[in-house]
């Protein structure tokens, strides 16, 4: 470190004030100017705890309260008796003055026999001049007898230690009582701190007038989501106040019946009545554990803690509601409103889908699930999940979940609005309301759409559930596409892999291996907000088709369809691959066959074809595709699709039944054969 | 040490309003600080017993009254300098969590 030269610093004196108070937005208060002496009388009043002593002292008896003792109050009395006499010798005096022209003549005898009165009374002594005027020259202590003198030291002595004691005593009690006072504070501050851990803790000064309260606050209320929407109902309760209770422990009050639980339901469900929210029946809980005795300092937390989250997602919900009734009015929405009661809205969302959204306080609910509640109070999920989980079973079975639309009802909205907002929290309102309101609109267009997109792609997927079951060597893989009006699906076929030949080509590339079979032939089923859209034709790259590439899809053919027409569509477009695949095996082994739509015909000498024909019906029970050998000597025209008829006309017909791949496989074999056998021979 | 009350309610009161990650210590030590003023009145107490005294008080046992007195004075005037130094980091519901708590909620119900 280098040195180099003096350093100088003069430090000028500031101005040092005491603030009073300092604001939550930093402006500062300073108290205003007192003088010294009242300033000091004010703060040791401050540290004087006689209130509190009072109010201790009706439960205890009053044993410490020491007597004055008797001479200081003979020194009062004594005290008492020269004040009044002064005030006669003052009145005399005046009266004097009065008469002192008259007087003038009597001269100092009666100026004598004044002092001489006045020495007698033994108070402030008053020295009257011997003078023609009397006046009030000056006032003498006089000179001090030696008896009086060692009276007056003892008195005064005396009342020194007196006043010590006094003080000694009253320094001890208020320490007693300061200390009281701490414990009941310290109680209270530390519960503060560890409830203000979680939650946003405030003090207003007015409020610090309210009777209970020091002016704490607790705020519930999420502002920047508030400030931009200007929801007006949550705002009843968003503002808690931390009162004393009856030990000076904190408590925090609410009224039971204001926290409101959100329900999404359908119309017509059957579990309309018996339908749970998620019951938050801890408030209830929470009141009767109150009243037990031996109720400790971390149960009371935990119960605020409780009672807080309570309001908290009760001010959610409220708000999510009122976003939810405001935006459905909008005439431009696939939504109508059907029906509006208090704290209850009924939409109707397509033709005969119709639901509602209401707040329920949670008194109905704490009766219902009162049965299978748990005891445990902090998991509050925990007791009412069981009741839903058994109406999860019940809703299986193809109805609409209402459960997983309400919750997913509450995130959009809390994720698009709440949580967006928090990132922005510099922009000032007025800027994006316009915005804000399209997104909230939006919001529920989004998820009306997505409820009935999700209506009908149950439809869907049961048709082709219903698929997969009848048909062996159908798989059906459903494709995540993360945007919840999309769905998609994919239909295989199932290959023996022993009947696959490495060498053909054409779908080899990227293929899936499942337990010795090779997927091929994928058939995309697109589900895009009610309208079906199938791909299928070769067998597309399967990382294609995860990529969504159009260019990697391969030859593919992509339609359109009903939800009626689409098992039957999705046979023929199997079928037709299945009579693909037997039409490539064929050539593998250098047969040339001709192939059809749905028939695969190898020609015999004598210009005979024995065909292999595929028949669907999507009613059959036993398994869709069903398949008949035909022979035709000679007519072209009749070969497809003539099945119905167990007898032909110029053709004979013989029926195969539903053949798995392996027996398609060895057939066509045989029918090979028996052509090169027939064209050898 | 009324100045001393005076300074510690308001400090009492700032402290609630803001979360720090030593929020377990300076309570802590606020709450010694509590402990020695109600020390400190009861040696003023002691002392005016002792100067009360009509024996006349000791020397040797004010010195050590008055020396305690000093003492804690010093120390709480010591603790309560560095509470409030670090009190002016404040920032306002910096770590407000009623969004991310409203989202677990949410996520809660769906398990």
């Amino acid at each position: 470190m280098a040195d180099e030269g003096d350093m100088e610093i003069s430090l000028d004196k500031l101005p040092i004030k005491r603030l009073e108070i300092i604001e939550e937005s930093g402006a500062e208060r300073f108290s205003s100017e007192v003088e010294y002496e009242k300033k000091t009388v004010n703060l040791i009043r401050r540290i004087d705890f006689a209130w509190a002593l009072e109010r201790d002292a009706k439960k205890q008896k009053k044993t410490k309260e020491a007597s004055a003792p008797s001479t200081w109050q003979g020194l009062i009395e004594n005290l008492q008796l020269a004040n009044q006499e002064l005030s006669v010798i003052v009145d005399l005096i005046k009266l004097e003055e009065a008469r002192k022209a008259e007087l003038l003549k009597a001269g100092p005898p009666l100026g004598t026999r004044l002092v001489g009165k006045l020495a007698e009374e033994g108070g402030g002594l008053v020295v009257v001049e011997a003078n023609d005027a009397v006046t009030v020259a000056h006032m003498n202590r006089p000179k001090p007898l030696p008896n009086e003198a060692l009276s007056d030291l003892a008195v005064s002595a005396a009342t020194k230690l007196q006043s010590f004691r006094h003080l000694s005593k009253y320094f001890k009690q208020s320490a007693k009582s300061l200390e009281h006072q701490i414990a009941r504070e310290a109680r209270f501050y530390g519960a503060l701190i560890r409830l203000q851990q979680n939650w946003k803790v405030k003090w207003h000064r007015l409020a610090a007038n309210a009777p209970g309260s020091d002016g704490f606050l607790i705020d519930l209320s999420n502002n920047a989501a508030l400030e931009q929407l200007a929801v007006s109902r949550a705002a009843r309760f968003s503002v808690v106040r931390v009162d004393h209770d009856s030990s000076g422990m904190l408590a925090v009050n609410l009224p039971e019946s204001s926290c409101r639980n959100f329900r999404f339901r359908f119309l017509d469900a059957q579990s309309g009545d018996g339908a749970e929210g998620f019951g938050k029946h801890t408030v209830e809980e929470s009141s009767k554990e109150a009243k037990k005795d031996s109720v400790n300092d971390d149960d009371l937390i935990r119960e605020t803690h409780t009672i807080l989250c309570n309001a908290h997602r009760a001010m959610f919900y409220e708000q999510v509601f009122d976003l939810i009734s405001q935006e459905s009015f909008n005439p431009s929405l696939g939504v109508s409103v059907t029906g509006i009661r208090e704290n209850y809205l009924e939409l109707s969302i397509k033709p005969g889908v119709s639901a509602f959204i209401s707040l329920t306080p949670y008194n109905e609910e704490g009766q219902v699930t009162d049965s299978s509640d748990t005891q445990d109070v902090d998991e509050s999920s925990k007791g009412s999940s069981l009741v839903e989980s058994e109406q999860n079973m019940k809703l299986l079975s193809g109805q609409p979940n209402y459960l997983v639309y309400e919750i997913y009802l509450q995130q959009l909205f809390h994720d698009k609005i709440f949580a967006k907002v928090k990132d922005h929290p510099t922009k000032p309102g007025r800027v994006q309301p316009n915005q804000q309101q399209n997104d909230a609109v939006g919001l529920v267009n989004h998820f009306c759409l997505s409820l009935a997109h999700r209506i009908f792609s149950s439809k869907v997927i049961m048709e082709l559930e219903n698929l997969v079951t009848k048909i062996t060597y159908l798989q059906l893989i459903s494709q995540p596409t993360w945007h919840s009006r999309t769905s998609s699906w994919v239909l295989s076929v199932k290959v023996p892999e022993a009947l696959l030949n490495s060498k053909s080509q054409g779908w080899r590339s990227e293929e899936v291996h499942i337990k010795d079979n090779k997927l091929l032939f994928q058939t995309r089923v697109v589900v895009k907000d009610e309208c079906i859209s199938i791909e299928g034709g070769g067998a597309p790259n399967v990382m294609g088709l995860f990529k969504v590439n159009p260019e990697a899809m391969g030859s593919k053919n992509r339609f359109n369809c009903d939800l009626v027409d689409l098992p039957m569509v999705l046979l023929l477009q199997i079928a037709s691959q299945i009579i693909c695949w037997l039409h490539e095996e064929a050539l593998m082994v250098g047969i040339k066959t001709k192939r059809d739509f749905l028939s695969l015909s190898l020609e015999l000498e004598q210009g005979e074809t024995l065909s292999l024909v595929a028949h669907v019906d999507s009613e059959d029970e036993l398994g869709c595709i069903s398949w008949w050998l035909t022979m035709d000597d000679g007519c072209t025209d009749e070969r497809k699709l003539q099945a119905n008829l167990p007898d032909g006309e110029s053709s004979s017909r013989r029926f195969l039944g539903h053949l798995s791949l392996e027996a398609l496989y060895s057939t066509l074999m045989d029918l090979v054969s028996l052509c090169t056998n027939g064209v050898k021979s | 040490f009324g100045d001393l009350e005076v300074v510690l309610q308001q400090n009492n009161r700032h402290h609630e309003c803001r979360f720090t990650s030593k929020s377990k210590h300076f309570i802590q030590r606020l709450q010694n600080v509590e402990k020695r003023i109600v020390r400190v009145l009861e040696v003023a107490g002691g002392v005016m017993d002792e100067l009360a005294n009509p024996a006349g008080p000791r020397k040797d046992l004010l010195n050590n009254h008055c020396g305690e007195f000093m003492q804690l004075i010093k120390d709480i005037q010591v603790t309560l300098r560095e509470e409030i130094k670090s009190a002016c980091e404040y920032r306002p519901f910096d770590k407000c969590d009623y969004s991310a708590r409203l989202s677990s909620e949410i996520s809660c119900k769906k398990l």
